[in-house]
């Protein structure tokens, strides 16, 4: 009985993230080696099933500057033990396919100045042309980081310019000043 | 006689490029993919290499870039990379730079094609591969 309820459980688990397209996914915290073993994961499943090298590529890159922003940005963090570690950050990952298309979706939680700040950010982006992004991305190249960047402007722009839809992003209020931050891109 | 300076040689990582840099041919070479964990730290010591090598006179240098694929602080780094040649260069260094790309990379002609815009010294060609 009890083994029967345990499996129906995580059948739901696993149909409901079916259901949303998922052919892969992952929440917590998230390291470099993860996101190098689910990226290296990632492009055996396209691959398989797309030849289009161009497409690939643009869904890796979208899927690297995500995952790093999750592991730099995310409000959950968990300091390195030595030198030789990176910070890890908690968040969600799922990469799948909505009517034919990849798309690419990452959340964590952040604090209420960085909603502001991605807010005014995205939505700049979401509404330029490829040639407006291409500018944009150019001229960040040649400047030094924003104040509490690690690069992630230039990221966000890279996003923007490989997605084939215009970004979609949302946020949820979790109280006490942090909220959920949600990055939707199609490839 | 001039000591000749050892060349700087990084192996190709799971997902960091190989490099080889030598000072004494005149040669730089980078090659792969480049989307280290920390990109600063990996660009960091050809940074310096370049910076110490080139502040002095000294040969041609040809530089030869094939990269598939970068993530954007790699980018970043390779902007560093390139400030340091176009300065070089404008201070009367003669360089040579090939962005190679595979004919049908989309993203890396366009990369070089928008790299290429900020050298006036330094001689930056976009090559396709054979």
């Amino acid at each position: 009985m009890m083994s029967q309820r345990l499996a129906e459980a995580y059948y739901g688990f696993k149909c409901d993230q079916d259901g949303k397209g998922a052919i892969l996914s992952y929440s917590g915290f998230v390291s470099e080696s993860i996101l190098f073993s689910l990226g290296e994961t990632l492009r055996r499943r396209v691959e398989h099933e797309d030849s289009d090298q161009n497409h690939t590529k643009r869904l890796f890159s979208v899927f690297v500057e995500q995952v790093q922003n999750v592991i730099r940005y995310s409000a959950e963090q968990l300091p390195p033990r030595n030198p030789q570690e990176t910070p890890l950050g908690s968040g969600l990952i799922v990469v799948g396919m909505e009517e034919q298309a990849f798309f690419v979706v990452c959340a964590n939680t952040i604090t209420l100045q960085q909603k502001e700040q991605l807010e005014a950010r995205l939505t700049a982006l979401a509404a330029m042309d490829k040639d407006a992004l291409r500018a944009v991305y150019r001229k960040k190249l040649k400047e030094p980081p924003e104040e509490g960047s690690l690069g992630a402007s230039l990221g966000l722009i890279e996003v923007a310019r490989r997605s084939s839809r215009p970004i979609e992003f949302d946020f949820l209020d979790l109280q006490e000043e942090r909220f959920f931050f949600c990055l939707k891109v199609f490839v | 006689m001039t000591r000749q300076p050892t060349p700087l040689a990084i192996a190709a990582g799971e997902r960091s490029p190989r490099v080889l840099f030598d000072a004494g041919k005149g040669t730089l070479h980078i090659s792969g993919e480049s989307y280290p964990e920390d990109a600063a730290a990996f660009f960091g010591p050809i940074l310096c290499a370049l910076q110490e090598q080139l502040n002095e006179a000294g040969p041609p240098l040809q530089v030869d870039l094939e990269l598939v694929y970068f993530n954007s602080s790699s980018a970043k780094a390779l902007m560093n990379i390139f400030q340091i040649l176009e300065s070089a260069a404008a201070r009367g260094r003669q360089i040579a730079i090939n962005w190679h790309y595979h004919p049908d990379d989309d993203t890396m002609e366009e990369f070089g094609q928008d790299f290429a815009e900020d050298f006036k010294h330094a001689d930056f060609r976009v090559v396709p591969r054979e």
